[in-house]
């Protein structure tokens, strides 16, 4: 026990003496998460909306699909990853492996379905006349479409917010691909499993207080932008 | 002008709700669009409005210059839900987007949103939110976003349902200037009221067909299909 609470305080004492070593690794993390989501997210909204939107044949086995590859664990999208990008892989040329591009690429596959499904839900239950009355008032389809985001801005907000809290606590891909180089590619969740074998616990515990205050954090948000939504839908 | 030949619209493979087989209309006059609950009327005006495909025969506007206007481009030939959507967003933000998509800046987009916001009666209400404006005040906000663009056409769909007197009154009032700026209106409305009473023609649907009277005339029976209004 006493032990435990000695760990905690060091754990504590690196976060508020901004330990040099510490922050590198958030900052890192911080970095691939919000390039993955920022990328990732105009081609979700843009998915998101055709299947909200335009009825064609099969959309109900392409909603499946999203659905499904939500489930897809990491390590697997880790694996196929690192299969097409290794050297001797038909991506091996791009020589991408163990980069954060290949960690963006990775988080990318992973956000996408998150994204997808939640957007497709929240832009499907904007109302059918907010198009025709952007439209028949003049806008563009391209404006008509910056309208449909901006009236379900909650539920956009509440997707990305959903994606990145799936993607920075995601472990199998990042080791996979990223290989764990410290000054690199290290990042929160592979520093505290190497540090957790490393026997050292004081820095895997500060990382973990970071996710653990960071999942609060996103949740209280996603609750806040859940209520607003809510609100909108029900004015 | 409108044109219609051969038109008939359905759901599923349910049978056709009406067939027309000839529809003239100048548009130029004030149209009420009668017809009971269930009868097609929004049908009709969302065809009319280019929001719907028919199942069969064609709809034809025509510009006055005589030029093929089909289909009419967005603004100039507007349809107004029956409960309109307002964005989510001010009474004034509501106007500031349609100022945005027409490329209105600055002072002149200012000008043209308070000018119209006071000719509807809605300047005190400007910062209000616009879905909590009551049903007729809402009525005069989707009007006054219409008018905006000062359209050729408007097909209004059941403007005054469920509306106390007064609100019928102040929509009635709108409706009439807006026809006096020389904007044709098509009004759709299952009963009558001060607004249908002032309209200058009659669309009438009824038994799968639509009947045209001229209520000007003083024609008390609507003439058969396919007449001219």
């Amino acid at each position: 026990m006493h032990e435990l609470m000695a760990t905690m305080g060091k754990a504590l004492h690196l976060l508020v003496s901004f330990d040099p070593a510490l922050w590198e690794i958030i900052g890192v993390s911080f970095r691939v998460s919000l390039t993955a989501i920022l990328v990732a997210l105009p081609p979700a909204l843009l998915v998101a909306l055709v299947l909200a939107r335009v009825a064609f044949p099969g959309r109900w086995l392409a909603i499946s699909l999203v659905n499904t590859f939500m489930a897809v664990p990491t390590v697997v999208v880790g694996l196929v990853l690192f299969m097409l990008l290794s050297r001797s892989g038909p991506l091996g040329e791009w020589q991408l492996l163990f980069t954060q591009r290949a960690m963006v690429i990775g988080q990318i596959i992973l956000a996408s379905p998150i994204l997808i499904a939640m957007l497709h839900s929240s832009l499907q239950s904007i109302d059918q006349r907010a198009w025709e009355t952007a439209r028949q008032l003049g806008a563009g389809r391209l404006q008509a479409f910056a309208m449909l985001i901006h009236e379900a801005r909650f539920g956009v907000i509440a997707a990305v917010l959903a994606a990145f809290g799936r993607i920075i606590a995601e472990v199998g891909s990042a080791v996979m691909i990223g290989g764990n180089i410290e000054h690199f590619t290290r990042t929160i969740t592979t520093a505290i499993a190497l540090e957790t074998l490393k026997g050292e616990f004081a820095q895997g515990i500060a990382l973990g207080m970071v996710l653990l205050l960071l999942a609060l954090l996103l949740n209280v948000l996603l609750g806040v932008m859940r209520g607003r939504g809510q609100q909108m839908v029900s004015a | 002008m409108l044109e219609v030949s051969r038109l008939s619209h359905g759901f599923g493979r349910r049978p056709p709700l009406w067939e027309i087989p000839h529809l003239r209309w100048d548009g130029r006059s004030l149209v009420h669009l009668r017809g009971d609950n269930g009868s097609g009327k929004t049908t009709l005006l969302r065809l009319l409005a280019g929001l719907d495909t028919p199942r069969r025969g064609t709809i034809r506007w025509t510009l006055d210059d005589g030029a093929p206007a089909a289909p009419p481009r967005f603004g100039d030939l507007l349809y107004l839900h029956q409960q309109p959507y307002l964005f989510d967003t001010s009474v004034a933000g509501n106007l500031r987007h349609v100022a945005r998509w027409q490329g209105w800046r600055g002072d002149d987009a200012r000008s043209r949103i308070a000018s119209m916001l006071a000719r509807c009666g809605l300047a005190d209400h400007a910062r209000q939110h616009a879905r909590s404006l009551s049903g007729g005040e809402r009525m005069r906000l989707a009007l006054a976003r219409a008018w905006l663009l000062s359209p050729r056409v408007l097909l209004l769909d059941e403007p005054t349902a469920s509306l106390d007197r007064q609100a019928i009154d102040d929509i009635t009032a709108l409706i009439l200037s807006l026809r006096e700026t020389g904007c044709a209106i098509v009004l759709s409305a299952h009963q009558q009221s001060v607004l249908t009473e002032r309209c200058d023609a009659e669309w009438h649907l009824e038994r799968g067909g639509l009947q045209v009277g001229d209520m000007q005339a003083g024609i008390a029976e609507p003439r058969p299909l396919g007449a001219d209004s």
